[in-house]
């Protein structure tokens, strides 16, 4: 009976339902392989063999969310829903136009929230109001720059919001809401295995290389001759491959966004 | 007072038989003579020969008139008898009801002379009736199977207050209520926190029915624990807010007379549910008469009761009616109740008794649901505020049952049939926006609104029965009992999802249209063997067949491929498969599975007053009718059971103290536990757990007083893991206790009583998800009275000291919009606000009933 009263006892003090709450900070920078100084462009060339210069590169985060669900799993279904109640395992509601050429970690403006139950994927909202709004008028890209290939040069510019410009229609009558408008404002899934703790801290690494991967700056449209100037186009509907090409860059899953967290 | 002009008394001798030896017969502790009635005829015999029982409460029951001496003669007998207190009779420790008889002589100036044999006249010739010189003795003492017999007068049958269960060890509480109902309640279900180990929480609001927690158990409304009203069934099969879903609140707190609370699985007459254990409600009115009693208090509420009793018939005899309505606190809990009860007791013949009783209820309540506590904190949301206004319930509940029991010699019978109709409908809202999940084949929707609106119907029919035999081998009582349980519940309900909005009751969706076909049989053979006056084992084994047949109405939820010239669309319940192929929507399932359950209880006595007791046993709850899987054989969640305990009962000071303790060292494990899920709200099965716990309790009732206190602590864990069990607290402490006494000074003649209750609750920190902890729950619960004639006056106040508490917490995600535009979807803390301070006052009357 006295053992059993201590048993008791001793194992009522030490238990626990598992897993806790934690509180977390979240920043977001250049990525540091980047080689990026402050205030300074940003060089590189791509795949496709473009010499580009970035001056300007900023993306609104407007949320960060992190999931148990699998990167692999996660983008499997077609018609998952972009969001899924019962697998977020931390979030950071607040948003940050993040300069992604300042190696500078860049503090979100809020407190992440979360649990320490294993993060397996991160999603990441292109947007600063409703995910599911037909419009939203949030600039999530901007970016400015040349981009020079066997002595032609692009000087360029892009502006991309998120709204009605980019509605894609569903692919089947039957399933409406197939292509809905939150898929085209969520970047997911991030591959991010990590465990969340208290105090700790969620840094997001942002490479605007992978924005330019599969661009081909010669389909761009020019704007202006007197400076030169190409722009991207901020629609689906008229979309030339570079306008394509850079939208799908700023919403690739893997390449553009890169997720750590340090305690 | 004039001696000649009392009737005189004798109660009538009988022997018993070899086994009354265990039978300490009921001794008169006050007697009252009986005065003769004024202008009333010549008696037309010389006495009145009465047959009553002696309750186990002390006083003269169901009085009849075997032999009569004209009616005023009668009545005024029977009027003398009400007023007498007994000490009841106790067989093998326990007190119990007994039916005995007794003779009011006539005066003898009255009657005319003798003129052939009778009574003697010499010997009953006025006799006071209380005289000290002639104790009356009385004629039988029937516990159980044991009979008594008189050359005169046969009498075998108990017609009042059933025998009291065998005792299944320390964990089986027989628990009167007495003047602990002065400690206050809301309800009839908050009687359960006087069975240790049970807190009782509620976040559906007045009316929505109390989840409880026993003993490691988080039961919801019920589930884990099978509840009885008089035997007649409480738990809803197939309630789509739970199977097991039982709702306590049609119960009158004031016919609450006692209690039967077994903690665990040891009773073979306990059935399905009875995982954590189960109780069941004994009604009844004692006080006599009719008495009206109006409350008003806190809150706007207001409350109206009538009871009656006649003044000669049992307990079990009367009506009820109650009325009740409340602002309620905080925002959104306004509440509205009616309850009706009857019943009547009477006798078929010597052997045979009957009892009827008929409840209504109905019910209409709103709810506040959850709040959390960063809305709180940030001042977004008051403590007692609420979300979703729409949020709350209706429920009603008709009930009608009969029994009959049968006692002839050494062998007992009773049968019991019931029709129930049951029907609720809850609206809650645990998540506010969130779960609300774009299909592709849906329009484009953002979140709609998780206030899920469901209703369930029942109609159940219910018998019990079960015959007792009872044999003397070696010198002991010895007694085999087999018994039935039998119940059919034709069953419909419908969970949909309403549109959010202030004034929006549209539905968007529905997630379940089920009708259910259930039967549950069951058997059951029970042992009573006493080896010596020290050593019983009791126990048996029971098996029960449940049956499924499930019609779903909705069976098909979604379509991947679905036909492009007939989409689905925004529709709940499919006709088509992939590709655009037709099938009907609805779909039936059926199965059906045996469960057997051996019970034990070793009861060993070796001094006065002390008994040690070890039992064991299996229990099952059946599952959900939506998780009926076609032919399959049932799935029933399954609990074993043990426990150890030592009971102590002891009366002091000439029986002026009555004492009794227990302490119980306990441990079960469940293979399918329920756990909470605020995406369903409500539980759902999870994995197998274990517990290990320990209580203790005591009692002690005085002249003056009755207090009692109970503690468990107990460790809930899952199996695999080794984590605690969130929810269901590890350490329950509560104190019940009530003084009542005369005031020295009288008004107008007569005594003025006071009585005075208090009821006090602490509760540790439970257990959350992610590894926290919740508050602490402590609170005092106080009343006082003033009584003066046929009138009563009282002032209740719950939550005495005003604590803001947490009723119940939670870690789970919801999105109420307080931070739009992006949702929030981590868990965080959420309660259910505890009811601030309440004050009720009461006035009530009693007419034609004892002062």
């Amino acid at each position: 009976m006295k053992r059993l009263a201590l048993a008791v006892l001793f194992t009522g003090c030490l238990d626990t339902t598992g897993n806790a709450l934690v509180s977390f900070t979240a920043t977001a920078s250049a990525a540091p392989d980047l080689g990026a100084v402050q205030g300074q462009p940003l060089s590189f060339t791509t795949p496709r063999g473009f010499d580009v210069t970035l001056t300007t590169a900023r993306v609104w985060v407007g949320a960060l969310y992190f999931s148990t669900v699998e990167p692999t799993t996660a983008s499997g279904a077609t018609e998952a829903p972009c969001v899924v109640p019962g697998v977020t395992t931390g979030e950071v509601r607040g948003g940050l136009e993040v300069d992604a050429l300042d190696p500078t970690p860049q503090p979100f403006p809020v407190e992440g929230l979360g649990s320490d139950l294993p993060t397996r994927s991160a999603s990441l909202w292109l947007t600063a109001g409703d995910v599911n709004a037909s419009d939203e008028r949030t600039v999530v890209l901007r970016v400015e720059g040349t981009a020079s290939r066997a002595g032609t040069v692009w000087p360029f510019t892009a502006s991309f919001r998120i709204g009605t410009n980019r509605v894609t229609p569903p692919r089947n009558p039957a399933l409406p809401s197939s292509n809905p408008i939150c898929e085209q404002r969520i970047v997911t899934p991030i591959g991010f295995d990590a465990t969340l703790s208290q105090g700790a801290t969620v840094q997001l690494f942002v490479d605007p290389r992978a924005f330019f991967a599969s661009v081909n700056f010669a389909t761009l449209e020019q704007v202006s001759t007197s400076p030169p100037l190409f722009r991207f186009r901020d629609e689906t509907a008229t979309a030339d491959q570079a306008d394509t090409a850079l939208f799908n860059g700023l919403r690739a899953n893997s390449g553009p966004y890169r997720l750590e967290v340090s305690r | 007072m004039r001696p000649s002009r009392h009737l005189a008394c004798l109660l009538v001798l009988v022997p018993g038989l070899a086994l009354a030896g265990e039978v300490i017969p009921p001794e008169v502790l006050t007697r009252v003579a009986a005065s003769a009635p004024p202008d009333a005829p010549p008696p037309t015999q010389d006495h009145v020969l009465l047959e009553f029982t002696v309750t186990v409460k002390g006083r003269a029951g169901d009085i009849v008139v075997l032999e009569s001496a004209g009616p005023l003669w009668d009545d005024a007998a029977r009027e003398a008898l009400s007023r007498w207190t007994f000490k009841p009779a106790v067989h093998e420790g326990t007190e119990v009801a007994s039916r005995t008889r007794l003779s009011f002589a006539m005066p003898a100036v009255l009657l005319p002379p003798p003129t052939d044999a009778g009574l003697d006249d010499g010997g009953i010739d006025v006799i006071d009736a209380g005289s000290p010189e002639h104790p009356p003795h009385p004629s039988e003492v029937v516990e159980d199977n044991l009979d008594g017999g008189h050359a005169d007068h046969v009498m075998s049958t108990v017609i009042t207050e059933r025998l009291t269960p065998k005792s299944r060890g320390a964990s089986d509480l027989s628990i009167e209520i007495g003047k602990l109902a002065l400690v206050p309640v809301q309800t009839g279900g908050e009687r359960l926190k006087l069975a240790p180990g049970v807190l009782l929480t509620n976040e559906g609001g007045e009316g929505h029915p109390e989840r409880i927690f026993m003993r490691g158990f988080d039961a919801r409304e019920g589930q884990d624990l099978e509840l009885t009203v008089d035997g007649v069934p409480v738990n809803d099969s197939g309630n789509l807010h739970g199977n097991g879903y039982a709702d306590l609140n049609f119960i009158i707190p004031e016919l609450i007379e006692s209690l039967r609370v077994i903690e665990g699985p040891f009773d073979p007459r306990q059935g399905n549910y009875a995982v954590a254990g189960s109780a069941d409600y004994e009604l009844g009115l004692t006080k006599k008469g009719l008495t009206v009693k109006g409350s008003y208090g806190s809150f706007n509420t207001q409350r109206l009761v009538l009871l009656w009793s006649p003044e000669s018939a049992s307990s079990k005899t009367f009506g009820a009616v109650s009325l009740q309505r409340s602002d309620g606190f905080g925002q959104n809990r306004g509440a509205q109740s009616a309850r009706a009860a009857a019943g009547y007791e009477g006798r078929l013949s010597e052997t045979t008794s009957f009892r009827v009783q008929a409840i209504g209820y109905t019910a209409g309540f709103r709810s506040a649901g959850v709040v959390r506590d960063d809305d709180f904190r940030a001042g977004r949301l008051g403590f007692y505020d609420t979300y979703d206004p729409r949020q709350g319930g209706e429920a009603a509940r008709a009930s009608l049952s009969g029994e009959l029991h049968y006692h002839l010699g050494g062998f007992t019978a009773h049968q019991q049939a019931a029709v129930i109709f049951r029907s609720s409908r809850v609206r809650e809202n645990f998540t506010g926006f969130l779960n609300d999940v774009q299909l592709a084949r849906q329009s484009p929707h953002g979140q709609r609104g998780d206030l899920i609106d469901r209703d369930s119907e029942a109609l159940t029919l219910s018998a019990r029965g079960w015959g007792k035999l009872r044999r003397s081998v070696f010198g002991r009582s010895q007694e085999l009992e087999l018994g039935y349980f039998a119940r059919y519940d034709s069953v419909a309900g419908q969970q949909q999802r309403v549109l959010a909005g202030a004034d929006v009751n549209t539905p968007y969706a529905k997630d379940y249209d089920l009708s259910s076909r259930l039967s549950d049989i069951g058997l059951y053979g029970d042992l009573n063997l006493s080896f010596t006056p020290w050593l019983a084992l009791r126990g048996g084994v029971r098996a029960d067949l449940l049956t499924y047949l499930v019609n779903n109405a909705c069976a098909v939820a979604d379509v991947r491929r679905p036909s492009a010239s007939h989409p689905p669309g925004d529709a709940s319940c499919l006709s088509q498969r992939d590709f655009g192929q037709y099938r009907e929507p609805t779909e039936r399932t059926s199965a059906f599975g045996v469960a057997a359950m051996p019970r034990a209880t070793l009861l060993v006595g070796p001094f006065k007053g002390v008994t040690v007791t070890g039992s064991f046993g299996d229990g099952v709850r059946s599952i959900d009718p939506q998780f009926v899987t076609e032919n399959k054989e049932t799935p029933f969640a399954s609990v074993r059971a043990w426990e150890g305990g030592v009971m102590y009962a002891a009366k002091f000071f000439d029986d002026w103290l009555d004492v009794s303790a227990r302490g119980v060292v306990f441990g079960t494990r469940v293979d399918k536990d329920l756990i909470f899920s605020e995406q369903e709200g409500r539980n759902v099965i999870g994995g197998s757990t274990s517990r290990l716990g320990a209580l203790v309790q005591g009692r002690a009732r005085g002249g003056f007083f009755d207090v009692q206190t109970h503690a468990t602590f107990v460790r809930s864990q899952f199996d695999d893991t080794g984590l605690l069990v969130p929810y269901v607290p590890d350490l329950v402490v509560r104190g019940d206790g009530a003084v009542f006494h005369d005031l020295p000074w009288k008004l107008a003649g007569a005594p003025v009583r006071a009585s005075a209750g208090v009821g006090v609750t602490y509760v540790g920190r439970r257990a959350l998800p992610f590894g926290q902890r919740s508050d602490v729950i402590f609170v005092t619960d106080v009343n006082g009275e003033l009584s003066w004639r046929f009138v009563t006056v009282g002032l209740s106040a719950t939550n005495l000291f005003d604590a803001r508490y947490r009723l119940s917490e939670f870690n789970f995600a919801s999105d109420f919009r307080t931070t739009p535009p992006l949702p929030t979807l981590v868990p965080v803390r959420h309660f259910t606000a505890g009811a601030p301070r309440a004050l009720m006052l009461t006035l009530a009357f009693n007419v034609g009933g004892a002062p």
